[in-house]
C-alpha cells in the first residue's frame, strides 16, 4: 500500500447563501483546491463526491459528473458517495483506498450540501431519512430526538448534566467566533444555552448544529508525487470506515457508537499512535451530546467521563486536548455532505500552521471523526506532518 | 404487552406529518424478551425505567401508556 498525502485543500465559507446553488458551491471549492495545488482539472484521474441529499434538497440527481464536468474534469470516473452525514468522509476513505492501492495518482474529493432553500420542517424530514424509516422515524423520531434519547440515557447512566452539554456549545461558539468561514460567529453564554427553547428534550436550540450551505475539497496523491506539488504535504497516517445498525432500538447500548470505536481502533493501529498522542481533533458535534460520546468512543476519556471533561476546559483551544477548535458543526455550520471533507481541510490547515487566529500551539498530529446518522456510519482519519 | 422505558424524549420541532402532535413523547422500550421497540406515549409523560403497556397500534407504530 502506498503512502497517501493531501496536496491541497479548498472550501467555501459555510452559511445560508440564498443566491448560491449546489453546483456553484461545489465548483468553487473544487476549483480553489486545484488552484491551491497547482493542478489543472485535466490532470485529475478520478472525482469522488460526498453528498447526502442533494436530490431531495434541490431535485438534481447524478451529481458527481454534474459537478466535475463544470470544474473541467473530463472523461474520468466521477461518483457520488452517500453515507448520511459521513458522506464526504466516506468519499475521502474510498479515494484514499484507490490512491493507496495504486489505481490513481491524482484524485479530487469534494463534499457539498445546499440545505437552506427548504423550510426547517422539510429539512428535518429530509434529515430523518438517515434514520430507519420503517420504525423509529415512522414513530415520529427526528434527528434531534434520536440524539436527545442518547443524551437522556447518557445522563441516566453516567450523571451527565444539561450544563455539561451546554459547556460544549459555549466552547464551540467561542471557537467559531475566531473562524472567518464559520456560519455563526457568535459567542454565547452558559445562561443563553440553558435558557434556549427546547427542540427535543433534553436538547435545546444551542445543543443543535446548524442548517447550512457549503462545500469543501481536498486533493490526494501518493506521497512521492505530492512532493512535486507542495512543500507541505499532509500525510494520511491512518484511516478507517465502519458501520452499524441504523435504528437506535437495534443497539445494545445507545450511549456508545460501535462504528466509531471500530473505525478509531483501526485508524490508530494503522497510524501506530494512541488516543493520548493525538494533539487536536475535529469531531462530529451534530449535537452537543455527540461530541461527548465521540471523545469517549475515540478513547480521549473513559466512558461516561466526557461531560465533566468538557466542563473542565480540557477541550478548549487552550486545553490539553483541543476539540473542534474551528467551532465544529455547532458554530462553523453543518452542510451535511460537506462536513467530512471540511473537517479534513481544517486539520490540514492546522498541521500546516496556516490556521490564522485559530492556530493551535501543538498541531502536528490531528484526528477527524465524521459520523453518519445516529452512528450507522463512521470515518476516522488521522493526519500528520511528513 | 408491557415493557420498560429504556429512554425517552419530548419532541417540539417536527416534520409536517407530526406537526399537529407537538409536543409529543417518543420512547424506546425494552420488551420482556429483551428486544427493543420505538414508539409513542399517550397520556402522562414517562421517564426511564417506568413501566408501560401497549394500548394501540397506529399505522404500525406502537403507542404505550404508563401503568399504575
Amino acid at each position: 500500500m502506498r503512502t497517501v498525502a493531501v496536496v491541497a485543500a479548498g472550501k467555501t465559507p459555510f452559511g445560508a447563501f440564498a443566491d448560491r446553488d449546489l453546483r456553484s458551491l461545489a465548483v468553487e471549492a473544487g476549483v480553489k483546491c486545484l488552484k491551491n495545488g497547482h493542478v489543472s482539472p485535466t490532470q485529475v484521474e478520478a472525482f469522488y463526491l460526498g453528498n447526502f441529499a442533494g436530490p431531495s434538497f434541490t431535485g438534481q440527481n447524478h451529481l458527481a459528473p454534474y459537478i466535475s464536468s463544470a470544474i473541467g474534469i473530463r472523461d474520468v470516473p466521477s461518483t457520488r458517495f452517500e453515507a448520511a452525514c459521513a458522506s464526504s468522509g466516506s468519499a475521502f476513505f474510498h479515494a484514499f483506498s484507490a490512491v493507496a492501492a495504486g489505481l490513481y495518482d491524482c484524485v479530487l474529493v469534494a463534499g457539498v450540501e445546499k440545505m437552506t432553500s427548504q423550510p426547517t420542517a422539510r429539512v428535518t424530514e429530509i434529515l430523518a431519512g438517515a434514520g430507519d424509516c420503517s420504525g423509529e422515524i415512522k414513530a415520529g423520531s427526528t434527528f434531534p430526538s434520536l440524539f436527545a434519547m442518547i443524551a437522556r440515557r447518557h445522563m441516566h447512566q453516567y450523571g451527565t448534566t444539561r450544563e455539561h452539554l451546554a459547556a460544549v456549545a459555549v466552547k464551540n461558539h467561542a471557537n467559531g467566533a475566531l473562524n472567518p468561514d464559520a456560519h455563526m460567529r457568535k459567542v454565547i453564554t452558559m445562561e443563553q444555552a440553558l435558557n434556549a427553547r427546547p427542540v427535543a428534550e433534553p436538547l435545546y436550540l444551542y445543543d443543535c448544529s446548524l442548517i447550512s450551505d457549503g462545500a469543501a475539497a481536498v486533493l490526494l496523491m501518493p506521497l512521492d508525487r505530492a512532493r512535486d506539488f507542495t512543500d507541505k504535504p499532509v500525510r494520511v497516517l491512518g484511516i478507517a470506515q465502519a458501520s452499524d445498525f441504523l435504528a437506535l432500538d437495534q443497539k445494545a447500548d445507545i450511549t456508545t457508537f460501535p462504528a466509531v470505536r471500530r473505525a478509531a481502533q483501526k485508524a490508530y493501529e494503522m497510524a501506530g499512535v494512541t488516543p493520548r498522542d493525538i494533539q487536536f481533533a475535529e469531531v462530529h458535534d451534530c449535537f452537543t451530546v455527540a461530541e461527548i460520546v465521540a471523545i469517549e468512543d475515540l478513547g480521549f476519556v473513559d466512558k461516561g467521563c466526557g461531560g465533566p471533561y468538557e466542563a473542565s476546559g480540557a477541550t478548549a483551544r487552550t486545553g490539553e486536548k483541543p476539540i473542534n477548535s474551528t467551532g465544529g458543526l455547532k458554530s462553523k455550520g453543518h452542510p451535511v455532505g460537506a462536513t467530512g471533507v471540511a473537517q479534513l481541510c481544517d486539520i490540514v490547515s492546522q498541521i500546516r500552521g496556516e490556521a490564522g487566529d485559530m492556530q493551535l500551539k501543538r498541531h502536528s498530529l490531528g484526528l477527524a471523526q465524521n459520523l453518519g446518522g445516529s452512528g450507522a456510519s463512521c470515518v476516522v482519519s488521522i493526519m500528520g506532518n511528513v | 404487552m408491557t415493557a420498560t422505558v429504556y429512554t425517552e424524549t419530548v419532541v417540539y420541532l417536527a416534520p409536517e406529518a407530526f406537526a399537529s402532535d407537538v409536543p409529543y413523547q417518543v420512547v424506546i422500550v425494552t420488551l420482556e424478551n429483551g428486544s427493543r421497540l420505538t414508539g409513542r406515549i399517550l397520556g402522562d409523560r414517562v421517564a426511564i425505567d417506568d413501566r408501560v403497556e401497549q394500548v394501540e397500534t397506529r399505522e404500525g407504530v406502537p403507542f404505550f401508556r404508563k401503568t399504575l
